[in-house]
């Protein structure tokens, strides 16, 4: 006992690891207690904003003002955890102030109305970079019409914050109502056409084209463009994303039939009224292969009118006389 | 004398399982298929949810597709066998035949007289002309329904068959698209109701003319409906040989039994069918004059 006193006040005569022995101390009380008077010197975790995110009666909805199209609505602020982590930014190494920066010294409360989420500058540059360069987005530009922002597609079902996984079906649902609310007559003439008609019972699979698949997702390109995805060149490789082996006579396919487009017919009654000014916009539209099937659509539409009113007219006749000759024969046979 | 209960033989075995492959078969390919022409209403889409949704529909009207090629096969085998092997062309020509006749003109020139009360009714052959057209029909619809259907299955391989020059003017899969789905209207619609309602619910065979299921007819009924007929297979003494036992009730029931659920759906199928051209037809009408401004009440400022 005494001799292990004795090595121990001798050890602390050594001034060097005394020396470290007292610094070890300051620094580890240091930490302690910083770990104490502020959360911010380090990182938050999700779980610190999930304290108050995930309860209704903590947070509640908000008015937000879309800062590209005006749009008033009220969202909630309540974080559906299950919905988030199944979201393509829902994975473990993803925090919330990653996105939302400007609160990452913010502690407790903070102030209601958050910067939009930038979603370019640090990440995804190169999607936004290429949807810049795509015919798509410099006619908008060109034309005065507001550009949409990332959030605008990648939005999620119920929240916005939900950004939606590429194979995410409800997100490929919901691309084909987001390109139709402007390209009026190509949604009506796809929803006509196979690929949509599947589509429209809400079968939205992979395996099932829609707009995004021919099209291509950031760069969109007119379709008249070579170097866009439905080119002379692209257009094999894209339709034979899904139809292998597809040929060049196969990717003449007629993707937006306009037969049952009250527009295709007025553009071709408009051409027909310009035939002196200007008689290339007819031929082109008689030279597409549309013309074939509005020719076979009319006539199978003449076909089905004139045989249903043939044989309703017969039958009600054919009806009717047998049952006067059954009357007459019963009379006959009662008189 | 068996005057009002004897039985004659209208169709064979090998007819009544044509004819049962044929329901089988079109029943699955219409409620497979017609869903995707009626896509925007609701009934359309909840028809497709029962049949299995978007691989399992599809498939279903693949196979019934093949089972009606079976049908199909076994039918110009039968008329091969009869014409080739047993040597009898009264089924091309003459008064069995299923083609039209000289005679079936006269029938429909008698027919319209009858339906303005200017004459009696012409007496009918074993098929009467609309029955033809019915049959005739069916040959041109498997034709048009498997060749479009075999394109829009194989859409690949089929638009390596055309070169490229001439597919920016003829667009097969599309094509095969319209033909196939304005022919199965026809074809649907066409079976759904006149076809019931020509030979199934007729007043006199209401709900269902069983002859299909049973393959028997009362002689009555023959001689009332196919006069000409019966008054051939008379005086060529056939009438004795055609003769059998009266269908038994349990074969009459379950033939009702089979019937009357498939013309209960095929009927429903036309109604919905009807009643979204019509709202569709509204939708158009509407399209067409929104821009047209018509006050009505002006008539008033006269």
């Amino acid at each position: 006992m005494v001799s292990l006193s004795k090595t121990t006040v001798g050890v602390f005569k050594d001034s060097k690891i005394c020396k470290l022995i007292i610094i070890s101390c300051f620094i580890s009380c240091l930490i302690f207690i910083s770990s104490f008077s502020s959360k911010n010197l380090f990182a938050q975790e999700n779980s610190d904003c999930m304290e108050c995110h995930t309860d209704a009666s903590v947070v509640d909805s908000k008015v937000r003002v879309d800062h590209v199209t005006g749009e008033v609505e009220l969202v909630s602020m309540v974080v559906d955890e299950k919905e988030y982590h199944a979201s393509a930014h829902g994975g473990e190494d993803f925090y919330c102030i990653d996105c939302h920066a400007d609160l990452e010294d913010s502690e407790g409360e903070h102030y209601p109305n958050l910067q939009p989420v930038d979603c370019v500058t640090f990440c995804h540059d190169d999607p936004a970079a290429t949807f810049l360069e795509g015919s798509h987005a410099s006619l908008m530009q060109e034309k005065g019409v507001q550009l949409p922002t990332c959030k605008y597609c990648h939005t999620g079902q119920k929240s916005k914050m939900n950004t939606p996984r590429a194979d995410n079906l409800e997100h490929r649902g919901d691309t084909i109502e987001k390109c139709g609310g402007c390209h009026e007559a190509y949604y009506r003439s796809y929803r006509n056409n196979l690929h949509g008609q599947v589509t429209a019972m809400g079968y939205v699979g992979l395996d099932i084209a829609t707009c995004v698949d021919c099209h291509g997702q950031h760069t969109i390109l007119n379709s008249t463009n070579q170097e866009s995805t439905l080119g002379a060149e692209n257009a094999k490789e894209t339709c034979g994303k899904c139809h292998p082996g597809a040929g060049n006579s196969f990717v003449k396919h007629v993707a937006h039939p306009g037969y049952k487009d009250v527009g295709y017919y007025k553009s071709a009654l408009v051409a027909l009224k310009n035939i002196r000014k200007d008689p290339g916009e007819i031929k082109a539209i008689v030279k597409s292969p549309q013309t074939l099937l509005t020719v076979l659509f009319l006539a199978y539409v003449g076909l089905l009118v004139v045989t249903f009113a043939q044989f309703g007219t017969h039958m009600l006749f054919s009806w009717l006389g047998s049952i006067l000759d059954d009357r007459k024969e019963n009379e006959s046979d009662h008189g | 004398m068996a005057n009002n209960t004897s039985t004659l033989m209208r169709f064979g075995k090998f007819h009544r399982l044509g004819h049962s492959l044929t329901i089988i078969s079109f029943f699955g390919l219409v409620l497979t298929g017609m869903p995707l022409v009626f896509k925007d209403y609701a009934w359309g889409q909840w028809l497709y949810g029962v049949m299995g949704g978007y691989p399992m529909a599809g498939n279903i009207h693949r196979i019934c597709a093949l089972l009606t090629f079976v049908a199909a096969f076994l039918h110009f085998a039968y008329l091969a066998f009869e014409s080739l092997v047993r040597k009898d062309r009264g089924m091309f020509w003459g008064p069995d035949s299923l083609l039209i006749q000289p005679k079936d003109v006269l029938n429909i020139l008698g027919d319209i007289l009858w339906f303005f009360r200017l004459g009696k009714r012409p007496k009918f052959e074993r098929y009467i002309y609309w029955e033809k057209f019915e049959y005739l029909s069916l040959m041109w619809g498997t034709l048009v329904m498997a060749v479009t259907g075999y394109i829009l299955w194989f859409p690949v391989q089929s638009t390596r068959l055309i070169p490229s020059s001439v597919a920016s003017y003829v667009d097969l899969p599309s094509i095969a698209l319209v033909a196939h789905r304005y022919e199965a209207l026809l074809a649907a619609g066409f079976i759904f109701s006149i076809h019931f309602l020509h030979t199934h619910m007729l007043p006199e065979n209401i709900p269902t003319d069983e002859a299909m299921f049973t393959g028997k007819i009362d002689e009555a009924h023959v001689k009332h409906e196919r006069g000409a007929y019966y008054e051939r297979m008379k005086q060529e003494g056939k009438l004795e040989g055609l003769r059998v036992q009266p269908s038994s009730s349990g074969a009459k029931f379950i033939s009702r039994l089979m019937g009357v659920p498939l013309l209960t759906v095929g009927l429903l199928m036309v109604g919905f069918m009807l009643s979204s051209v019509i709202v569709s037809l509204a939708g158009l009408f509407v399209d067409l004059t929104k821009h047209l401004h018509y006050d009505i009440f002006s008539i008033f400022a006269f």
